[in-house]
């Protein structure tokens, strides 16, 4: 008797049940990609691109762009241009303007960060240049470019050349003493979209790039490498260039911190890496061993000495995107780690790269 | 028929009776009050509900298995006795209530923002309902059912392990923390739920180690507990993890399949299993204890009653910050409940040994 | 004394058949006989030899009084059983002032043949038949046991059918015979037609959606249970038998896994238990996704998903509410109509739901494969009582779903197990070997091990004896 009051009770519930929380897929304007621009003022030009559904409309996507004060102030903004209802948790992009990431960026994330239909997973990237205008530029035969540069991206970070990084990364390494965020950078090519360097933070502004070339030397020196391909240009030696072109790298990084007799500290850094070779513009014949070992020698050295020249760089700007920080902190009491800045230390510790090449085979033609 | 509650029965029991709202801010707490590597306060919060086990296992053992309400009703003066079993009921009522008002609190955080949440909580208290007017068997044996359909949620975390390093834990221990004994009754908390096992002294087979089952739940808890703050810690950065408000809701955004991703809502909703077994533990102990007091009064009307004025008051509070602190005010009571009852069971069980003996 | 006598003379059974136009009466005046009976439920040939045969040949009522006292003759005083006789197939002697019964009955029934609603591959194809006696001697040529025992009873009424309670002396649960014929005995009611109805009649839970007996019209799936601990019921004029107790798991095993390799049988096992899944939440889960939460879906899917959904005109719960009705009315057509027809019905329904709905942008396609793979698991599940039930449910859970997205779909789950939770079955618990777990059961229930492991008899049967191989190899 009792179970069938609860039954009745539950049914009139159902029937009350309102539909202001609807969110019917086809009435949405999804939001796949927003582009923060600084504007004029303190102001904040935002553009969003969201993916017309009609299969039979000429346009792929729409874009939509408001100057306001807030990002989520632009959703009402926009609400109010379009028939549809503007949501963000279908968001896979947020591209911020170099002038907005020199400035600094925590406002702007940690306001996405809040917003709990924003997942972890959304993708941020630098735009060297403006990010609205990228964005609305058109690619062809991209049909939407907020689309193309998300893939291109997942590409780049999948070959290991580029990290991509992702709301909880930078919110991870954001809150983390020892480490500093970076970002993939991105600029309008003409005709194509290009990936131009990784953005290394300091804090939550921008303040170095590394050229696309060297980002490879960077993701060996950052973490371990599943999967990579690279090109090493070991200079002009013999008149021509020689470059060496590696592909499935797979690679171990290996941080050992010493405290030296005056204090500071110095950071061993040991990189092994294992590929195969794809193609070797020099001299040497790959068949000979002994040969083989030297080309091995030399591409070593020749990633020690971009590294640390990298490093140095890094260190002239205070910006550990290497995360020596985390390691330097496991050698410290926790008061002795928090009574340091180590920004400030940083630039002065002393850092030896070690790089261990191995050629695991060189194709199948002599 | 002659139903008795089996051992993997009443750890299952435990452990669902245990697990519940307070997981989804665990890690946080964890980093919030007890700094870097505070998933290890886990530990000493394990050996204190253990010892606190043992405690209900000696009440257990002294009173051979005897409904503990026959324990005090044997020595304590009834009109001693009926204001605390209100003040029992009413903790436990109140308890189990605001539990379920921050499970749908919480969820409207994620959908359903402008329905009204009372709307939520009554479908809730409905579910609680049916399971608990079934008596304790059905709930055991839901809470087995609930448990199977919830345990392989476990598995998710290995989703996550490529983004865990050990580096980000760091090698201090329990440092950056402020309040910690405020920390500590909040942490406590999550542990909480066993203590209603005190209650099911008589609907035990009793030729078991039942008491080992109990032990046996709390410790599968603990280890999954430790693992979600070592999880936890390993992924998120000390300081993160201090911002994040719901941790646990954020490691299961982050899971993505290649058909379907951003579970949090659907695996949220999973976790009203839990919720709702701990919620229904509470319930049902408070009304067996309210049916001590009017022992004529049908189960079921009785149950209808209690769940009607607890409703009532859960209007009252309306902001998550409200709630919470309701439920950090409730837990410290129960707190106190749970490692008082059974220190009043054992104090009243000696006396009443020690006029057995005098007596004859 | 007298007045009874005078109840059981001939005038009085005619009198009783007044206008059954089927009794046969046929007088012998040489020996001044006469006998009765219905000729559509004696068998013709058992009537001429043992009735129609000796009583011609007879010449003198000496003679007759000899033959009479033959056993298949029975002497019967009062009128209810000469009534109750003739109507289960025996022939009213009236001599002199005695009356005898003898039991020609033979009724016409079906031959033994293959079952249609439960067809296996592997494994022996004979199904029960609608005669209960048949029935038996299907299951005693499985089980050459004097252990198995039959106790008759009979239900309904007017109908007065036969109903047959089969268990293993030493291997069933005595408690639950006897609580079983109990039951049955209890039964007041006009007529049971079938295995089916019975069971209900029989059920600790009527109102409940799921079935807690399992019914079955196949012999070897009955003896498999007999020979587990289980009570087989058996009711005439039904190919459906029951077993009992029951459990909800069981439902999901079929007799082929045991005929094939247990990779194979662990492995359909699975499907089944997936099929459960897919069956109840998958159209629902669609519901759920396009109404409330589409954060849910992958970019892979996102355009594809709402381009599917672009020209339909109504929110997603009446869309899918719509394509489950059509596919539950082609499958309702499909089952009334014969199987030439049948087939029309199948082509039709996939053209106008697989193509022409769509095209009309009536419904997107993902839900056309979406309630089509529902349908689909949904006939995988090897008890069509099971699987018309769970039918059932999942318009629930899609409406719960269309309501309250993941919430509603989540609260159906939570309604659905505290439903099943509370179910019994004789008693038992009908969640067993899950709850209350009996760890030891899992390997003949979620799969299906080589049968070195499975030493044991399940534990719901509460078997006095639970072992079933004693030494393992």
């Amino acid at each position: 008797m009792v179970n069938k009051i609860a039954g009745m009770l539950m049914l009139v519930l159902l029937l009350t049940g309102c539909s202001t929380d609807q969110r019917i897929l086809d009435k949405l304007g999804m939001v796949q990609t927003i582009a923060l621009d600084q504007a004029d003022g303190d102001k904040l030009l935002v553009t969003a691109s969201i993916p017309v559904i009609d299969p039979n409309a000429e346009l792929k996507r729409e874009i939509l762009q408001a100057e306001t004060n807030s990002v989520k102030e632009a959703r009402l903004v926009f609400s109010r241009q379009t028939d549809l209802r503007m949501v963000s948790g279908q968001m896979r992009e947020l591209l911020f303007g170099i002038d907005l990431a020199e400035k600094g960026l925590w406002k702007y994330v940690e306001t996405q960060l809040r917003d709990p239909s924003v997942g972890f997973s959304v993708k941020l990237t630098v735009v060297d240049g403006k990010a609205g205008e990228l964005l609305a530029a058109e690619h062809k035969p991209h049909a939407d470019t907020g689309r193309y540069i998300t893939h291109l991206l997942e590409k780049e970070a999948a070959g290991n050349n580029i990290p991509a990084t992702t709301l909880y990364e930078f919110s991870r390494d954001y809150n983390d003493d020892g480490i500093d965020v970076i970002a993939p950078i991105v600029a309008d090519g003409g005709s194509k979209v290009r990936v131009t360097g990784i953005a290394l933070f300091a804090g939550d502004r921008v303040v170095m790039r590394v050229p696309v070339k060297e980002g490879l030397i960077f993701a060996l020196c950052r973490g371990n490498l599943k999967r990579g391909e690279a090109a090493i240009n070991l200079g002009d030696t013999i008149g021509k260039p020689e470059v060496v072109v590696f592909s499935s790298v797979t690679s171990k990084r290996k941080v050992k911190v010493h405290r030296m007799q005056d204090g500071r500290f110095k950071v061993d850094l040991y990189v092994s890496l294992q590929g195969s070779v794809l193609d070797y513009t020099g001299e040497r014949t790959l068949r000979e061993e002994k040969d083989r070992h030297e080309l091995e020698k030399e591409l070593s050295l020749s990633i020690e000495d971009k590294a640390e020249q990298l490093i140095r760089q890094m260190q002239q700007k205070k910006t550990d995107a290497l995360g020596f920080g985390q390691y330097v902190r496991g050698r410290l009491s926790y008061k002795a780690w928090k009574a340091m800045d180590w920004r400030e230390t940083f630039p002065e510790v002393e850092v030896d790269c070690r790089a261990k090449v191995k050629i695991k085979d060189y194709g199948k033609y002599m | 028929m002659n139903e008795k509650i089996r051992p993997f029965n009443l750890a299952v029991l435990v452990y669902m009776s245990q697990v519940g709202i307070v997981v989804f801010t665990l890690p946080r707490t964890l980093a919030d009050y007890f700094g870097t590597n505070g998933w290890l306060i886990l530990i000493p919060c394990f050996l204190l509900s253990g010892f606190n086990i043992y405690l209900i296992s000696l009440v257990y053992k002294l009173g051979n298995g005897r409904s503990v309400f026959e324990i005090m009703e044997q020595s304590i003066p009834k009109p001693l006795l009926y204001p605390f079993y209100m003040g029992l009921t009413a903790v436990w009522m109140m308890f189990g209530c605001v539990i379920g008002k921050k499970y749908v609190l919480l969820f409207q955080m994620l959908a359903f923002p402008t329905t009204n949440p009372m709307l939520f909580k009554l479908m809730f208290d409905i579910l609680a309902f049916m399971l608990i007017t079934k008596g304790i068997y059905t709930i055991s044996r839901a809470a087995t059912m609930f448990f199977w359909i919830t345990a392989w949620m476990y598995l998710l975390l290995l989703w996550v392990l490529p983004d865990f390093n050990w580096v980000r834990l760091t090698p201090f221990i329990l440092q950056g923390g402020h309040n910690q004994f405020k920390g500590l009754l909040e942490v406590y908390g999550a542990f909480l739920g066993y203590e209603i096992s005190i209650l099911l002294f008589p609907y035990i087979d009793r030729r078991k180690k039942m008491m080992a089952a109990i032990q046996a739940g709390n410790a599968y808890l603990s280890v999954s507990y430790i693992n979600l703050g070592l999880v936890s810690f390993g992924i998120f950065s000390s300081d993160q993890l201090k911002q994040l408000l719901y941790p646990l809701l954020d490691i299961l955004a982050y899971i993505q399949f290649p058909f379907v991703e951003r579970l949090e809502n659907l695996l949220y909703g999973f976790f009203m299993f839990l919720v709702l077994m701990t919620v229904v533990m509470y319930w049902w102990g408070a009304v067996e204890t309210a049916g001590r007091i009017v022992p004529r009064l049908k189960r079921q009307v009785l149950a209808f009653v209690l769940l009607a004025i607890t409703y009532g008051i859960s209007f009252l509070p309306k902001t998550i910050d409200e709630i919470d602190a309701w439920i950090s005010f409730l837990g410290n009571i129960t707190t106190g409940v749970a490692f008082g009852l059974p220190v009043l069971l054992i104090t009243v069980l000696l006396i009443q040994k020690k006029g057995e003996k005098s007596g004859g | 004394m007298a007045e009874q006598h005078e109840r059981l003379s001939l005038e009085h059974i005619l009198h009783e058949f007044e206008d059954c136009a089927d009794l046969t009466r046929r007088n012998f005046p040489e020996i001044g006989a006469d006998i009765v009976y219905f000729s559509h439920t004696v068998d013709n040939l058992l009537l001429i030899n043992q009735v129609l045969d000796p009583l011609s040949a007879l010449q003198r009522k000496k003679e007759l009084e000899q033959l009479l006292r033959e056993s298949q003759f029975v002497r019967v005083t009062d009128s209810k059983t000469a009534v109750t006789g003739i109507l289960e197939g025996g022939v009213a002697v009236f001599a002199a002032d005695t009356v005898h019964l003898i039991d020609v009955y033979g009724p016409e029934a079906r031959s033994v043949s293959e079952s249609e609603t439960e067809s296996i591959i592997a494994g022996p194809h004979d199904a029960f038949v609608e005669s209960a006696t048949t029935n038996i001697s299907l299951i005693r040529r499985r089980i050459r046991s004097s252990h198995l025992k039959v106790i008759h009873c009979s239900v309904g009424e007017i109908s007065k059918t036969d109903v047959y309670i089969l268990y293993i002396k030493d291997i069933a649960n005595l408690a639950y015979v006897q609580d079983l014929q109990q039951r049955i005995e209890r039964i007041e009611t006009d007529a049971i037609n079938d295995g089916g109805m019975l069971s209900q009649y029989l059920e600790d839970k009527q109102t409940s959606v799921f079935p807690q007996f399992l019914t079955t019209e196949r012999p070897d799936v009955s003896s498999s249970k007999l020979v587990s601990g289980k009570i087989l019921v058996l009711i005439d004029n039904s190919p459906t038998s029951i077993s009992a107790p029951a459990s909800f798991f069981e439902f999901f095993s079929s007799s082929d896994d045991y005929y094939e390799r247990w990779v194979l049988g662990t492995a359909l096992r699975l499907v089944r238990y997936v099929a459960l899944i897919i069956t109840l939440t998958f159209t629902a889960l669609y519901v759920a996704v396009t109404t409330f939460h589409y954060e849910m879906i992958p970019e892979a899917l996102l355009l594809t998903l709402a381009e599917s959904r672009n020209r339909v005109p109504f929110p997603p719960v009446y869309e899918a509410l719509l394509m489950e009705f059509t596919i539950e009315l082609l499958r309702e057509a499909g089952a009334r109509l014969p199987t030439k027809v049948g087939q029309t019905i199948g082509i039709v329904g996939g053209i106008v739901i697989g193509q022409a709905a769509v095209q009309a942008g009536l419904t997107s396609n993902i839900l056309i494969i979406s309630v089509a793979s529902s349908a689909i698991a949904s006939f995988v599940i090897p008890n069509y009582l099971m699987s018309a039930s769970l039918r059932v449910i999942r318009f629930g859970i899609i409406i719960l779903a269309g309501i309250w997205g993941n919430m509603g779909l989540v609260i159906a789950i939570a309604v659905i197990v505290i439903h099943l939770c509370s179910l019994s079955s004789l008693g038992a618990s009908y969640l067993v070997p899950v709850a209350p777990m009996r760890g030891r059961d899992w390997k003949d229930v979620f799969i299906r091990a080589p049968f070195s492991l499975l030493l044991t008899r399940p534990t719901q049967n509460r078997t006095p004896n639970p072992i079933r191989q004693k030494n393992r190899k």
